[in-house]
């Protein structure tokens, strides 16, 4: 179970020699049990990368607390970082080598045994099938066939949690699904799964609790049905723009008349 | 932990290694180089300066108001002789002449004054004008064989006025150098340490660049690279040890860097035949020239710091760096500065400035001298050793804190 207490990240940045401090996450908390799908929902700025990092040890909060179980990302890293997977689709993996040999490096780099690894390449092959490209250069590959290498590398560990930014982003219609479905699948068997997103049709479909975040804040979490019923909304659309837009309710109000 | 650093090792190396256009890059450019550029420039110089032999150049000649005499006879023979066409002009033409040998139509124009006989016969020293052009080579070369002819032709004069005097011959040589001996007995060089001469001040040069190439060319690509790609994150949330991180990359690129160095070195090797002519040395010396055990082992020893202090610095500049791109920028003025260096030790003299045998990378270059020289002391090797380990390790401890570092990591 992922825990998320007050997490609250400033970055300190200079312009022009003048040091600017933003306010990236404020003081957001929310929970994660295995089994389930929980989905950061939010524009671009957001702070949803930065959430996630800081659940996956890659950036410390400013304050606050990340618990997985009972380990803290902050004293725990690297137990934390054997238990869980991140990934995210704003990255190129190496065109020079085969999945097959990326997942073996990344096996060996989480200190599985070769056997182990071996087990855990075929049924991640099979899971994702892709057994028909695993040697050949990812260079060669589709975007599609380059975006399960990326999600079998990340899973290469059998981690119990995955974190995923922005999974569908840049993906053709099916590949896209292909992720999701994986990704559903994956929550079934028991594992905790966190995405950000700032597409409403994804965190609608796939997530099953969601939090909506924007200018660092989360501004409503819950089951989709517990947010449009609690935001007097038709739909998650409308709950998204009526934070976005401050007179969003009231502007198709008067173009209805 | 270094079992991980073992692991990307591996990696780093496989993707160097295994790569064609990489290979070339790092082995072949460094090792044809050198041979390539000598045997360009030996062919260049060597067809040059044949064909400066074979021009037939354009000579005209005044010969003042008297159109033949003995001594205007024995100059005109004596020209004749040469690679050129000779033609009398009368006084009005001087001008128009000499314009063409500005315009380099013409290679030499040669005034001789009035009555020079007479002035002959009196021993009272005339003047000749040769107008030439020193932009021009034919000119340049015309003109230095018609001094060379006409000094002959004045020992020659001089020599039947010995005679006529009845002196001695001896009168006009009173001393010569080295001429009853043979050159080897005189030049007391070591056999081969001539070619070492030569290794000395091109070797430490060409290794200075290539460990330096080859490291930003591997060294650049493995942090910022990765950051740009955004793959060092999938490599941050694995269970690996930062340090396990620096190490494994850092030796990829050492061993790059030194393969770099390993092939000029070669290249150097094959590069010497083309040119020990233009050091005077001959070939016998580069077979003769061994390096003894004390020789390599000492190279060993400045070589090894010296690449771990340039790999150190481009591994630094590309764990800060946003992309390679940027890294490329801030290694620039880096190289530059460096190359500098190794263009100033190549002209110093056989006495260093103290200095330099404490300031890092010129201690290296200059040792590096003495060992191919193989004349350096086992203090200086060590003092190299010592200085460049430290400086080393400050670089390594800087980027260790950068890998810490969250706001150099993902710098946005
Ligand atoms: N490394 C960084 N340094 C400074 N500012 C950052 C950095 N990363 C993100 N930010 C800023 O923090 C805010 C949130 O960014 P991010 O978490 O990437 O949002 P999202 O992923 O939701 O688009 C943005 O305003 C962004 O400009
Ligand atoms: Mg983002």
């Amino acid at each position: 179970m992922i825990k998320v207490e007050d997490l609250y990240k400033v970055y300190e940045s200079k312009k022009k020699n003048v040091k600017e401090k933003i306010e990236a996450v404020n003081n957001i908390s929310f929970q994660c049990k295995p089994g389930e799908i929980f989905g950061l929902l939010g524009p671009n700025g957001a702070g949803k990368t930065t959430t996630l990092r800081c659940i996956s040890t890659l950036i410390k909060p400013t304050w606050g607390n990340i618990y997985l179980d009972e380990y803290n990302v902050l004293e725990d890293e690297k137990i934390i970082r054997s238990k869980i997977g991140f990934l995210t689709t704003d990255m190129k993996l190496d065109g020079f080598f085969t999945p097959d040999y990326m997942l073996s490096y990344f096996g060996r780099l989480n200190k599985m045994q070769k056997s182990e690894i071996e087990q855990r390449k075929e049924k991640l092959f099979n899971d994702l099938q892709m057994e028909d490209f695993i040697d050949k250069k990812i260079d060669k590959l589709s975007s599609g066939m380059t975006q399960k290498t990326a999600i079998a590398i990340s899973l290469i560990h059998d981690p119990e949690v995955i974190i995923f930014d922005e999974p569908t982003n840049g993906l053709d219609v099916i590949t896209a699904k292909n992720v999701t479905d994986f990704l559903e699948k994956y929550a079934e068997q028991g594992k905790t799964v966190i995405i950000s997103t700032h597409i409403m049709s994804i965190a609608e479909k796939l997530c099953d609790r969601i939090g909506i975040l924007i200018e660092g804040e989360l501004k409503k979490m819950g089951s989709l049905e517990e947010i449009i019923s609690g935001s007097n909304a038709d739909n998650l659309e409308d709950v998204f723009y009526k934070f976005l837009i401050p007179d969003y309710g009231s502007q198709e109000g008067v173009e209805d008349v | 932990m270094f079992k991980d650093s073992l692991v990307i090792l591996q990696k780093e190396l496989k993707r160097i290694f295994t790569d064609r256009r990489m290979l070339v890059m790092l082995v072949i450019v460094p090792m044809v180089m050198l041979p390539v550029m000598y045997s360009i420039m030996a062919k260049v110089s060597k067809t040059r300066s044949a064909d400066i032999a074979e021009y037939t150049s354009q000579i005209y000649i005044h010969t003042g108001t008297q159109s033949s005499s003995e001594i205007i006879d024995k100059f005109t023979e004596g020209l004749q002789e040469l690679n050129a066409k000779i033609t009398r002009v009368p006084k009005s033409q001087i001008e128009n002449i000499k314009q063409l040998v500005k315009e380099k139509e013409v290679q030499l124009l040669i005034v001789f004054p009035d009555n020079i006989s007479e002035n002959l016969q009196q021993y009272d020293p005339f003047d000749i004008r040769v107008y030439y052009n020193s932009i021009s080579d034919y000119s340049e070369h015309a003109y230095s064989s018609v001094k060379e002819k006409f000094n002959e032709i004045s020992k020659n004069v001089v020599q039947d006025r010995i005679v006529k005097e009845n002196l001695p011959d001896n009168i006009l040589t009173p001393f010569t150098i080295n001429r009853t001996v043979k050159p080897s007995e005189v030049n007391l060089a070591e056999k081969g340490s001539m070619i070492g001469k030569v290794m000395g001040i091109l070797l430490p040069f060409f290794i200075l660049i290539y460990l330096f190439a080859n490291s930003m060319k591997v060294g650049l690509d493995t942090v910022a690279g990765e950051k740009e790609r955004g793959t060092l994150a999938i490599l941050l949330v694995n269970q690996v040890d930062r340090l396990a991180i620096v190490i494994g990359k850092m030796f990829s690129v050492i061993i790059a860097a030194f393969v770099g160095a390993a092939s000029s070195v070669v290249g150097l090797i094959i590069a010497s035949r083309f040119f020990i002519s233009m050091f005077g040395a001959s070939s016998t010396d580069v077979g003769s020239y061994a390096m003894h055990s004390q020789t390599i082992l000492q190279f060993a020893i400045v070589v090894l710091p010296l690449a771990l202090l340039l790999v150190s610095l481009v591994m630094l500049v590309s764990t800060y760096a946003k992309n390679p791109k940027e890294g490329q920028g801030m290694i620039m003025p880096v190289y530059i500065v460096v190359m500098i260096m190794g263009i100033s030790t190549m002209q110093i003299g056989d006495v260093p400035p103290q200095w330099m045998r404490i300031a890092p990378v010129f201690n290296s270059l200059i040792a590096l001298k003495g060992v191919f020289m193989q004349n350096e002391t086992w203090a200086n090797v060590l003092q190299a050793l010592l200085v460049n380990l430290v400086v080393s390790g400050i670089l390594i401890y800087i980027i260790l804190k950068m890998f810490r570092d969250e706001k150099i990591l993902f710098k946005i």
